[in-house]
C-alpha cells in the first residue's frame, strides 16, 4: 500500500503539472504575454515527476531480477579475473582485423580493376563474384567457408587461416565496391591527359589515376575496418579464439555474463579511438581538395 | 622540292551512333605548318584532334602520322602518341603531382628518362612556358593561365613532333588568355607543327599558316587565313564570320 501512495499521488500531481503547463502555454502563446519559459519548465518538472515514480515502481516491482541483473553483469572479481584471457583476445582480434585488411585491400582493388575491365567476361566475373557475396549472410559465409577449407585444404576449422579468408572473400566484394566508386570519380580527362602522353592503360592507372581515387576512399575505407573489426565477432561461431569466443568461455564457465560486460569495454576502447580518427582523417582530407 | 606530308588525313569519317560528326575529311598538314581548325561548336573540330590522338577511333578512312597508319589496329597507339602532344580545353593537369612531378611522370615511365635528366628538362619546359619558379607548386595552385601553360610544358616534355591544342583558351578568364596564346606563338616560331583548334581569330590570322573552317563536320574552307577571313568562298563561312565580327 505504501508504494502505491508514494507513485500514485506524485503522479497525478505531476499530471496536473502537464495539463495546467500545456494550457498555460498555450494561453501566453495566443495572447502574446510574458512567462512562457516558466510554463515550459513547469511542463518539463511534470514530465520529469511522472516518469521518476513510474520507473521507482518499475525497479521495485523488478527488485529481484534487478539484483541478479547486477551480480551477473557487473562482477567485479570476475571481471579482474577474466581481464589477462580477454585482453589476450583483443589481441588476437586486432590481428586477425588487420592481417585481413591487408587481404582485403590487395584482393578488393584486383576486384575492382576486374570490374572495370573492357573485357566482357572479366568484368562480368568480378560483378557475380560482388552480387553474390553482398547476397549473403556474412555469418552463413564464414560457416560456408571454414567447411569448405576444412574438406578442401585440410585447414583446421577454428584457425586463425580460415578466420581470415573468410572474412576477406566477403569484404573485399564490399571494397571492390568503394574502390570503383573512387575510381568512377575522377574524371575522364586524367585517363586521357595521361594515355596521351603514351602512358599505357595500367600505367595511368596507377600513377595518375589510383593515386587520386584511393585518397578519395580512405574515409569510407576506414569506416569499412571499424566494421572488419567488430565482424571478427562473428568468427566466434567457428570458434576462432578472438575476444567474442574467449568471453563466452568465461561465461560458460563461470555462469556469470560478466565477461560479456568486459568484451563489450574492450571493443569499445577499440572502436571509439578509430572513429575519431576516422573523423579526423576526413577532416583533413576534405581541407586538402 | 614537295616535303612527306607529317600528318595525313585521308577520308576520315566518325560516327557516335546515328550521329555523323566528321564526313570524309581530307587533310594534309606539312612539317612545321601550323593549322587553325574554326567553327561552330558540334561541327567536328575537336574530335579530328581526338582521332588523330587515338582518343577516338575513326569509323573510316585513315590517319598517317609520319607515315604510321594509326587507324591499323597492329599500331602501337602509345608509340604514336609519344610523337603527338595534346593540350586540352580543361587543362587536365595531375592535381596530386606538383608542376614538376607532372612534367617529368611520363619521360620517367614512357621513355625510362632518369630522374635527374627528367627534372633537368622539365624545368627546360617550365622556363619555356615562363614558369620555372613555380615548379613546385600543385596545380591548385596555380591560375588558370598558369596551369595550362604547364599542360604545354607537361605535352613538351616528350618532344612531340606535333602539337595539337583543343581550345586550350576556352576556359581561361580573359585576362589570362595572352600569357597562352604567347606561349603557342613562341612554339610557332620555333618551328613546331601545330593543329590550334581555337575561336581566337586574331591568333589565327598573326600565326596561322593555314586555316580550315568547318560546319557539320566537313570542312568547307581551307585557305590562307587572311584569305579565308576577307574574301569567303562559302556562304557558310559568310555566315560565321559576320556573326563573330558582329561581336567585335
Amino acid at each position: 500500500m505504501g508504494i502505491c501512495a508514494f507513485t500514485v499521488l506524485p503522479v497525478v500531481g505531476a499530471v496536473l503539472a502537464i495539463v495546467f503547463g500545456s494550457v498555460a502555454r498555450v494561453k501566453i502563446k495566443r495572447y502574446d504575454l510574458e512567462g512562457s519559459g516558466l510554463a515550459r519548465a513547469g511542463i518539463t518538472m511534470g514530465i520529469l515527476g511522472l516518469a521518476i515514480p513510474l520507473i521507482a515502481l518499475f525497479l521495485y516491482l523488478r527488485r529481484d531480477g534487478l539484483r541478479e541483473f547486477i551480480s551477473e553483469f557487473f562482477n567485479w572479481e570476475i571481471l579482474k579475473g577474466a581481464m589477462p584471457y580477454l585482453l589476450q583476445g583483443l589481441l588476437y582480434t586486432i590481428k586477425v582485423a588487420a592481417i585481413a585488411e591487408v587481404c582485403i585491400l590487395v584482393l578488393g582493388l584486383i576486384i575492382a580493376l576486374m570490374r572495370i575491365s573492357r573485357s566482357k567476361v572479366i568484368s562480368t566475373i568480378a560483378a557475380v563474384y560482388i552480387d553474390v557475396v553482398r547476397g549473403l549472410p556474412l555469418l552463413l559465409q564464414i560457416l560456408l567457408v571454414s567447411f569448405g577449407l576444412y574438406y578442401l585444404l585440410g585447414l583446421k576449422q577454428s584457425g586463425i587461416t580460415t578466420g581470415i579468408i573468410a572474412l576477406t572473400v566477403c569484404y573485399a566484394a564490399y571494397e571492390a565496391e568503394i574502390f570503383r566508386a573512387g575510381i568512377a570519380s575522377i574524371h575522364k580527362g586524367q585517363m586521357e591527359a595521361a594515355r596521351s602522353l603514351g602512358m599505357g592503360y595500367l600505367k595511368a592507372m596507377r600513377f595518375v589515376i589510383l593515386p587520386q581515387a584511393v585518397r578519395r576512399v580512405i574515409p569510407p575505407l576506414s569506416n569499412e575496418f571499424v566494421a572488419l573489426l567488430k565482424d571478427t565477432a562473428l568468427l566466434s561461431v567457428i570458434a576462432v579464439p578472438e575476444l567474442l569466443q574467449r568471453a563466452r568461455e568465461i561465461m560458460g564457465n563461470k555462469f556469470n555474463e560478466t565477461p560479456l560486460v568486459g568484451a563489450a569495454l574492450l571493443y569499445l576502447c577499440v572502436t571509439i579511438p578509430l572513429m575519431f580518427l576516422v573523423r579526423y582523417v576526413e577532416k583533413r582530407l576534405a581541407k586538402g581538395d | 622540292m614537295k616535303t612527306e606530308p607529317m600528318i595525313s588525313i585521308v577520308g576520315l569519317y566518325k560516327r557516335f551512333g546515328h550521329h555523323e560528326v566528321l564526313k570524309n575529311v581530307n587533310i594534309d598538314i606539312k612539317p612545321s605548318e601550323v593549322l587553325v581548325v574554326v567553327g561552330p561548336s558540334g561541327s567536328g573540330k575537336s574530335t579530328i584532334l581526338r582521332c588523330i590522338n587515338g582518343l577516338e577511333h575513326a569509323t573510316g578512312g585513315h590517319i598517317y602520322i609520319e607515315g604510321t597508319d594509326i587507324t591499323d589496329p597492329r599500331t602501337d597507339i602509345n608509340e604514336v602518341r609519344q610523337k603527338v602532344g595534346i593540350v586540352f580545353q580543361s587543362f587536365n593537369l595531375f592535381p596530386h603531382l606538383t608542376a614538376l612531378k607532372n612534367v617529368t611522370l611520363a619521360p620517367i615511365q614512357v621513355k625510362n628518362i632518369k630522374q635527374e635528366v627528367a627534372n633537368e628538362k622539365a624545368l627546360q619546359s617550365l622556363a619555356k612556358v615562363g614558369l620555372k619558379d613555380k615548379a613546385d607548386a600543385f596545380p591548385a595552385h596555380l591560375s588558370g593561365g598558369q596551369q595550362q601553360r604547364v599542360a604545354i610544358a607537361r605535352a613538351l616534355a616528350m618532344d612531340p613532333d606535333v602539337m595539337l591544342f583543343d581550345e586550350v583558351t576556352s576556359a581561361l578568364d580573359p585576362e589570362l588568355v595572352s600569357e597562352v596564346l604567347d606561349t603557342m606563338k613562341a612554339l610557332a616560331r620555333e618551328g613546331m607543327t601545330m593543329i590550334v583548334v581555337t575561336h581566337e581569330m586574331g591568333f589565327a590570322k598573326e600565326v596561322g599558316d593555314r586555316l580550315i573552317f568547318m560546319d557539320e563536320g566537313e570542312i568547307v574552307e581551307d585557305g590562307k587565313p587572311v584569305d579565308v577571313f576577307t574574301n569567303p568562298q562559302h556562304p557558310r563561312t559568310r555566315e560565321f564570320f559576320s556573326k563573330i565580327l558582329s561581336h567585335l
